[in-house]
């Protein structure tokens, strides 16, 4: 081993934890929610007008809440409420399903996406 | 009327060290991986070998020939799996390339291996991201295979330094 290598390894090593710093730390906070009900095309609404809306799926209309930068389910005809319980969403990528009702919210925003998919 | 193709010297370390690397990628490919998407690449460690004592050119024939013989023995030629592969192992040979150049005389293969693994991963990182899963999520996944890639890269690095140091006896 030479003195290049060693200091390759350290540049690496050095950098690592501008990797996780960068990609690991900051949450990154939606702009908007799209609501999608199964079969349409989704409705983009933006998380920084306060409103509540009647949603029509197979069931019958679930109630979506906009507040303060954050959307939730408030009201659904489905018979567990795994959707309401899932609470107010406001990371980009956080999702909630109502399978039930076929109606999803999905927050969307700039940089990278929290997760990928959730299981309950 | 025969024709006949002449083989060189150089031909012969090509096919021997390819060889070699070959054996070495299908057997490691029967060892199950801990983690998903996770291996040492211990079949890198003939290009590095070759790398130093025998030159970029015959480096990189060794690696592509690896690359694409290894596919066909495994049955992955033209899947997903090769495309990460062929494109982990030209980006690692740009870099390892760059590096030859600049600083030849400077770097080892304990040098050549870090940068090579790191440049694999990102390669492979970029191309799973563009044609397979292009879900930002798979940011969260890429500080883990840079820090494995940094420590793959100085296993192999040192495996590398002892292989070279027995050859070079060998050799002279």
């Amino acid at each position: 081993m030479t003195r290049a290598d060693l200091i390759i390894i350290v540049i690496a090593i050095a950098a690592l934890p501008l990797f996780y710093w960068q990609l690991w730390g900051p949450n990154y906070p939606g702009t908007d929610v799209d609501i999608i009900v199964a079969g349409e095309k989704p409705q983009r609404h933006s998380l920084l007008r306060n409103q509540t809306l009647h949603i029509h799926g197979r069931l019958g209309d679930s109630i979506v809440a906009i507040k303060n930068g954050k959307a939730a389910f408030i009201g659904s005809p489905c018979p567990n409420k795994q959707c309401i319980r899932s609470g107010w969403l406001d990371d980009n990528g956080e999702t909630s399903a109502c399978l039930p009702n076929g109606i999803m919210l999905s927050v969307i925003g700039d940089g990278i996406a929290r997760f990928d998919s959730i299981n309950f | 009327m025969t024709t006949c193709i002449a083989s060189e010297r150089q031909d012969h370390i090509i096919a021997w060290f390819a060889a070699l690397a070959i054996a070495i990628h299908v057997l490691e490919s029967a060892i199950p991986s801990p983690i998903p998407g996770i291996k040492i690449g211990l079949a890198n460690i003939v290009t590095i070998v070759v790398l130093v004592q025998f030159g970029w050119r015959t480096a990189a024939w060794v690696s592509l020939l690896r690359v694409l013989i290894g596919s066909l023995i495994i049955g992955s030629f033209l899947s997903p799996t090769f495309i990460l592969s062929l494109g982990g192992a030209c980006a690692s040979l740009v870099v390892i390339g760059v590096a030859y150049t600049l600083a030849r005389h400077h770097i080892s293969a304990m040098g050549y291996s870090v940068l090579a693994a790191i440049a694999h991963i990102l390669a492979q990182f970029w191309l799973a991201y563009l044609l397979f899963i292009p879900h930002q999520a798979l940011f969260h996944l890429l500080p883990i295979l840079i820090t494995v890639a940094i420590i793959t890269g100085i296993v192999n690095g040192s495996l590398a330094l002892a292989v070279h140091k027995r050859l070079k006896l060998l050799i002279q």
